[in-house]
This record gives C-alpha cells, sequence and structure tokens, in this order.
C-alpha cells in the first residue's frame, strides 16, 4: 500500500510538472507570436524603427600619391585630418594639386611657407586656391590664434572642399598649449560640412578628435651624380575612422621639380 | 507730330564745334574738309557746301585735296562727334523731354503738348533753329506726323520743312529713293524698275511689289508712302546713384555713421533695383571736420572703393563690407559729411549646375574675406595682398609671386594633371646663415646658431637678372643640402647673394 501510495504521488508529481511544461511552452510560443505581430505592426507604420544604423561611408580627396592614398583612402571629407612629419609639405601639396581640379580649396598658412612654383608645377589650380598669409602684418592676435580664426571663419562660409591650415612652421610648445576643446570643436564643426579639414604640423595634436592622422619620415635622398632627383619618404597611418587594423609603413619617392 | 533735327555734313560742323568761337566764326563760310583713315591714306569723308563748289568730292585723298589748294583739312574725331550729338541732345531737350538718339546728327524729338510752351509747331521750329545756331549748328528741321516722315523730309529738303498731316506721301514725292534704308541689291532692282524717286515707289501695286520684293519691299513703300508709325526711343541719361548726407553736427561714432550709411545704401540698392541694374564697384566718400588754418585749402577726406567680383544689389552685404572696413580704421576728427557712389552694371545671369562641386557664394565669399582681412591684415610690407590666389610671375627670379584677389565666380583655367613633386618650405625672408666652404663647396652651414655638416651638396646653380636697374638687380649662387641635424637628414636649399656677399636659407624641402 505504501509502495502504491508513493508510486501514484511520484506520478502526481510528475503529471503536475509535464503540464507546468506545456504551459509554459504554449505561454512561451504565444508570447513569441505575440511579440513578431508587434514588431511586425510597429515596422509597417515606422520602418526605420528596428533597422541597423549603418554609418555612411566617408568620402575622401585623393592626396594624388598612390602610396598614401591606398593606405589611408585618401584625406576624409567631413572630417579632420593630421599630416605631420617630414614630407608634409610635399603631402600638402600635392593634396592641394588633386583637390583644385574639383574642389575650392583654402589653404591658411600660418608662417607663410607655400612654395608657389612647386605648387604650380604640380599642377594646382591657383585660381580656385585662397591663400591666407598669417602674421605678415601687425595685428593683435599672433599667428597660430590667426589660423584658426580664419579656419573657423572658413569653415563657417562653405563652399569649399578642402581647408588646409599649415601650421608647420610654428614651435611645438604653441600648438602643445592649444585646449582640447579647440580640436574638438573643430572636428563637430566639419563633421556637418562637406569639406576637408586637413592641418600640417610637425606632431599630431588633434588625439582622438582628428578621423585621419599620417605621420611621414624622411628617408635619405637620391642624388642622381650631381644633382638631387628624388625625395623618400615612409608614410604610417597613426589613427583612421574606418580600418581599426595596424597599417603597415609604406615608402614612397617623390621626384624633384627638376629631375 | 514729331520733329526731326537733321545736321548736314555732321563730321564738319562737329569738327567747327571744337574750334575756338573767333577762328569757328571765321571757318564756317571757308571750304572745310574732314579726313579720316590710315594715316598714309587719309581720304575725305566729309566736306561743306564750299568746299564742294571748289570741286571736292568725298572720297578724294588728301594729296589729292591739298593740289586744290584754299581748303582748310581736319582729321576725324569721334570724341568731336559725340561731343556734338550730346550738344544735339541737350538743344532738343529744352523743347521736349522725349527726344530719340536717332544717328549721329540726327535726332527727333515729339512735340506733343508743347504747344502751349512754345506755341504753333512752326513757331517751335524757328526757335528750335535759332537755339541751334546759338550753340553752333546749322540745321535742317522738318515736322510731320510720325517720326519716320519727319526724318526724311528733314535729309531730302533745306531750311524748315512743315509736313502736313494725311499729305505725306505727296510732299515727299520728290526725295531720292537712296535715302531709304533699302540694300544695294534692292536699289539696283528699283534702278532698273525706272523708280528713282519717293513718288514712283509709293505708287507701285503693294502685292506685285510683296511678289518680288518680299515683305522688306512692302516696309520700304510705307517709308516712302510716310505711313510707319513708331514709338520714339526716347534718350535717357545714364542714371548716377550717388546718395550723400552731411551731418548738421559731425559724428565721432561708428553707430551714427552706419545709421546713415544703411539708408543711403538702401535708396541706393532699391534705386538700382528699379532699373535693373546692380553695382559692382562702390565708393565711399568721408569728408572730416579739420578745423584749417587756412580756409581755402580742401578739408581731410577719406575714401575707399570696393571692387566686387559679381555685381549685387544686396544692401546688407554692401553694409557689411562697408562697415568692417570702417572698423579697421580709426579717423583724425570727426565726419561731417558722408558720400556713396554706386557704379551701375548689369545684374549677373548665372546659370546653376546641380552637378557642380559646391562653390563658395561669391557675395558671402566677399564679406569672409573682408573679415579675414580684418583678422589677418591686407598688404604685408612689399605691398603684396595677403588673402587671395596666388600668382606666379614671368620672372626668372625664384620664387618671384604675386597674390591677386580670390573669386569663387572667375573662369577656371585649363591645367595639366596633378603631379606629386617635391615642395620647399620657403622662409619668408630667407634666412641668414654662413657657410663654410672647402674647395668651392659648402662644408658647413651655420643655421639657429648651431654648426651642421653638409653630407651632401647639389650645385651650384647661378641665375642672375635685371643687372641694368641697381635696385632691382639680384645674382645668386644656389645648393641643395643635406644636413645632418638631430632629428636625423634634412634637405635645405641655401644660396650665396652674390651683390650683398651673404649666404641665406631659402627653405628647407619637407
Amino acid at each position: 500500500m505504501r509502495s502504491s501510495d508513493a508510486l501514484l504521488t511520484t506520478l502526481s508529481a510528475w503529471s503536475r510538472i509535464i503540464n507546468r511544461q506545456r504551459i509554459k511552452s504554449e505561454s512561451r510560443s504565444s508570447a513569441l507570436m505575440s511579440s513578431c505581430s508587434l514588431r511586425t505592426l510597429i515596422e509597417t507604420r515606422i520602418p526605420s524603427a528596428f533597422a541597423t544604423y549603418i554609418p555612411p561611408k566617408l568620402r575622401t580627396i585623393l592626396t594624388g600619391i598612390s602610396e598614401i592614398d591606398s593606405m589611408s583612402g585618401g584625406v576624409p571629407v567631413s572630417g579632420l585630418t593630421e599630416i605631420c612629419g617630414m614630407g608634409k609639405t610635399s603631402v600638402l601639396v600635392s593634396l592641394l594639386a588633386h583637390a583644385s581640379h574639383e574642389h575650392y580649396c583654402a589653404l591658411v598658412d600660418a608662417t607663410d611657407t607655400l612654395d608657389t612654383v612647386a605648387a604650380e608645377a604640380a599642377g594646382t589650380d591657383f585660381s580656385r586656391l585662397l591663400w591666407v598669409r598669417c602674421g605678415k602684418t601687425k595685428q593683435k592676435l599672433r599667428p597660430l590664434e590667426q589660423a584658426f580664426k580664419v579656419a573657423d571663419m572658413l569653415l563657417q562660409s562653405s563652399g569649399f572642399g578642402l581647408i588646409a591650415v599649415d601650421l608647420g612652421g610654428l614651435a611645438e610648445k604653441l600648438i602643445r598649449n592649444v585646449p582640447i576643446s579647440t580640436w574638438f570643436r573643430f572636428s563637430r564643426v566639419v563633421e556637418n560640412q562637406p569639406t576637408a579639414l586637413v592641418f600640417v604640423e610637425q606632431h599630431p595634436y588633434a588625439t582622438s578628435c582628428a578621423d585621419l592622422v599620417l605621420r611621414l619620415t624622411s628617408a635619405p635622398a637620391v642624388f642622381s651624380g650631381q644633382i638631387l632627383t628624388n625625395f623618400n619618404f615612409k608614410a604610417e597611418t597613426i589613427r583612421t575612422r574606418e580600418k581599426k587594423t595596424v597599417q603597415p609603413v609604406r615608402d614612397f619617392s617623390i621626384k624633384a621639380q627638376w629631375a | 507730330m514729331f520733329a526731326c533735327l537733321f545736321v548736314p555734313d555732321f563730321a564738319v560742323q562737329a569738327a567747327l564745334l571744337s574750334e575756338p568761337g573767333g577762328t569757328r566764326e571765321g571757318l564756317k563760310r571757308s571750304p572745310i574738309a574732314v579726313l579720316d583713315g590710315p594715316l598714309n591714306l587719309l581720304k575725305v569723308i566729309a566736306l561743306n557746301d564750299a568746299a564742294r563748289n571748289l570741286g571736292i568730292e568725298a572720297g578724294m585723298t588728301k594729296l589729292q585735296v591739298e593740289t586744290c589748294g584754299g581748303i582748310f583739312l581736319r582729321k576725324r574725331s569721334a570724341d568731336n562727334e559725340v561731343a556734338a550729338q550730346a550738344a544735339l541732345l541737350e538743344c532738343a531737350s529744352t523743347f521736349s523731354p522725349r527726344v530719340e538718339s536717332t544717328v549721329s546728327g540726327t535726332v527727333i524729338l515729339d512735340l506733343a503738348g508743347t504747344e502751349k510752351l512754345f506755341g504753333s509747331t512752326e513757331k517751335t521750329s524757328c526757335k528750335i533753329a535759332v537755339r541751334a545756331r546759338q550753340m553752333g549748328f546749322h540745321l535742317r528741321i522738318a515736322v510731320a506726323a510720325n517720326p519716320d516722315a519727319a526724318l526724311y523730309a528733314a535729309q531730302g529738303f533745306k531750311g524748315i520743312t512743315i509736313v502736313p498731316t494725311g499729305c505725306e506721301a505727296k510732299q515727299l514725292a520728290s526725295l531720292r529713293v537712296g535715302i531709304l534704308p533699302v540694300t544695294p541689291e534692292h536699289l539696283d532692282v528699283l534702278d532698273s524698275w525706272g523708280i528713282h524717286n519717293f513718288g514712283s515707289f509709293a505708287s507701285l501695286p503693294s502685292i506685285a511689289l510683296v511678289e518680288r520684293l518680299g515683305q522688306e519691299g512692302l516696309r520700304l513703300q510705307k517709308l516712302a508712302q510716310g505711313r510707319v508709325h513708331r514709338p520714339l526711343i526716347t534718350a535717357e541719361p545714364a542714371p548716377e546713384f550717388i546718395e550723400s548726407f552731411e551731418f548738421d553736427d559731425p559724428v565721432e561714432t561708428l553707430e551714427s555713421l552706419a545709421f546713415i550709411l544703411n539708408r543711403l545704401l538702401q535708396q541706393i540698392c532699391s534705386r538700382l533695383a528699379s532699373h535693373s541694374l546692380a553695382t559692382n564697384e562702390l565708393r565711399l566718400r568721408l569728408d572730416l571736420e579739420v578745423r584749417q588754418l587756412r580756409p581755402e585749402i580742401e578739408g581731410e577726406q577719406y575714401k575707399h572703393d570696393w571692387k566686387l567680383p559679381v555685381p549685387t544689389q544686396d544692401k546688407n552685404m554692401l553694409f557689411t563690407l562697408m562697415q568692417l572696413d570702417l572698423e579697421r580704421n580709426t579717423f583724425s576728427a570727426p565726419i561731417k559729411k558722408v558720400t556713396v557712389e554706386a557704379v551701375p552694371v548689369r545684374p549677373r545671369a548665372a546659370q546653376g549646375n546641380l552637378f557642380a562641386p559646391p562653390t563658395p557664394e561669391a557675395e558671402k565669399m566677399e564679406i569672409v574675406l573682408a573679415r579675414i582681412r580684418g583678422v589677418v591684415g591686407s598688404a604685408d610690407s612689399e605691398g603684396v595682398i595677403c588673402v587671395g590666389s596666388p600668382k606666379s610671375i614671368d620672372s626668372h627670379k625664384p620664387n618671384a609671386f604675386t597674390v591677386q584677389s580670390f573669386s569663387s565666380a572667375s573662369e577656371r583655367h585649363s591645367l595639366s594633371a596633378a603631379v606629386p613633386l617635391g615642395a620647399l618650405r620657403v622662409f619668408r625672408p630667407a634666412l641668414e646663415a654662413s657657410v663654410e666652404l672647402i674647395g668651392g663647396t659648402p662644408h658647413f652651414v651655420r643655421l639657429w646658431k648651431r654648426h651642421r655638416r653638409v653630407l651632401a651638396a647639389s650645385g651650384p646653380w647661378c641665375s642672375s637678372g635685371n643687372w641694368w636697374n641697381k635696385t632691382t638687380a639680384w645674382a645668386r649662387e644656389e645648393w641643395d643640402v643635406a644636413l645632418k641635424t638631430f632629428e636625423g637628414i634634412e634637405y635645405y636649399r641655401i644660396y650665396l647673394d652674390r651683390i650683398r656677399k651673404q649666404w641665406f636659407v631659402e627653405g628647407v624641402f619637407n
């Protein structure tokens, strides 16, 4: 009798468990059904409600140096780029030459160092280039402040495809004192504009505000007999917005004007 | 009614008008011929009756005319003719506000409504002739119901001719067909038909005429009949867009000046808009209240001109440009008078392009450039402007460049493909340096108080220019050198100024 009672108790317990499981599965399937219908209902009304945000592919302006373009994809439009190290001026001139064929460009030259002869020989369309020579007259503001203020004005004016700010001739300690909020502000302003903002410096300063940081180093130049014919550089991507993988260092060579 | 003032031998009368009063009176009855053409082949283009009586004809060369003797020769002057035409218009304008400058030496005026002022058409014509004679013209005047009938009557009849309304065809019948605007081909055709005057031409059957000469023939026939009615194309003087304001008490603050400037610009821009015009040149003049020791000397003035790349009617833009300039300047004395002048031009008609890259808006860009000039200055110590587009100068001197004003509305230059090239960071002005030479080659360069060893040198590259002018002469010996520095190897361009005997560093290859 005792054994039959125990068996009955066990059976009833099992039946309860089975019933509970069945109810759970039914309620789960019904809940699943209801959530699917709810989702469908929402999607019919708001199509983008459950869409995954895919950031738009960045438009870029090519620098005209194939090694750099293949490595970085070019200078991002609506982004802040820093080009630093030895060779930055040649890259800047090539970039201006390439960009001026399609866009209006502005060069804010903090120390008035543009080589107009090289720029013209490289193919820059001067009629589409606005050159602002800072620090040439006695003004209240220092060249660095002038350059930043002018860059800000040009960004606000819109219409330029490329705004390059050449700070390469300024002392490092001056630019180090620029608060990070200034770089952050530039990156936020350019984000909503079809403009590539490029800073040319000795070292990168904008940290995470930059969308692309290119560091260049020089390699021994080529002397062909008595004539300096080629300049050799190494390019390295320190920071990009899209590609997280470390890019290898690329060597490239640029001819002298007379070679 | 319309009156036509026709000046026969206009070129001769225009040449006479430029003569001094006494000489002019003496020359009026003398034979005069006006010559035109290349200097080695001057030909007579106009002459007066006295010259015709001597047997001189239009088309004769200067040499042929001079053989006749006793004739005064004058060279044709376009300026004289323009001035004479302006004087003729002025004469006509004193009798009617509606005057047409038809061609050189001919004006037509509308006499409608002038009877109460000047009397009948005969009296008005006489008054016009008197007035013209006072101004130095000998006119033929004709009055008719339509401008073209008056024109042909004035060309065909001497003195004053009144063509009664409805009798135009009869009155003009004796005129030569040649004075109509008829092509040489049509004139030959009419000549072959035996048609030589207006009367015979007017009597031809219209349908047959159209069949042979087309609609142009019919138009010519209507002209010959004096039946063409057209509105006058009145000559209006070019409007001037100048506004000025004189303060009761001279002002010292920009706010007071800006208030008036804004008003003056608004008036100018609304007037420009009403004439369907715009401006691309704006002039500002401020008269300053300066105590003058000698009253005959004029007061001090501030003047500024703006040349805009595109015509505009935008008052706010022009005002901002002026305001930015005035903010940068300080004046030695209060301002007593302000004058603003706009040079009128036709507005810009530009077709937008949906597929073109974004372009800085030309009007907005001018304000941005003015603001940038306020930050960086207008021009450096050498007079080269600080904000604009670079432009290479056609010179052998290295790094010779200038900067011209930037405009987003300018035409794009045709260019070669972009090629990456090694560029120099140019030091402006070039840095002084000392160089040690061994065997004529740079061995050490002392730059920024440090000795740097030359690892490799390329040169010397010698050039010179302007040797004929001591102040602008230059001669240099260039070297491209690789210098050993703390950071590694750097490549510089150094040069020896052979006139100043001084080494300089022009820039660093970067």
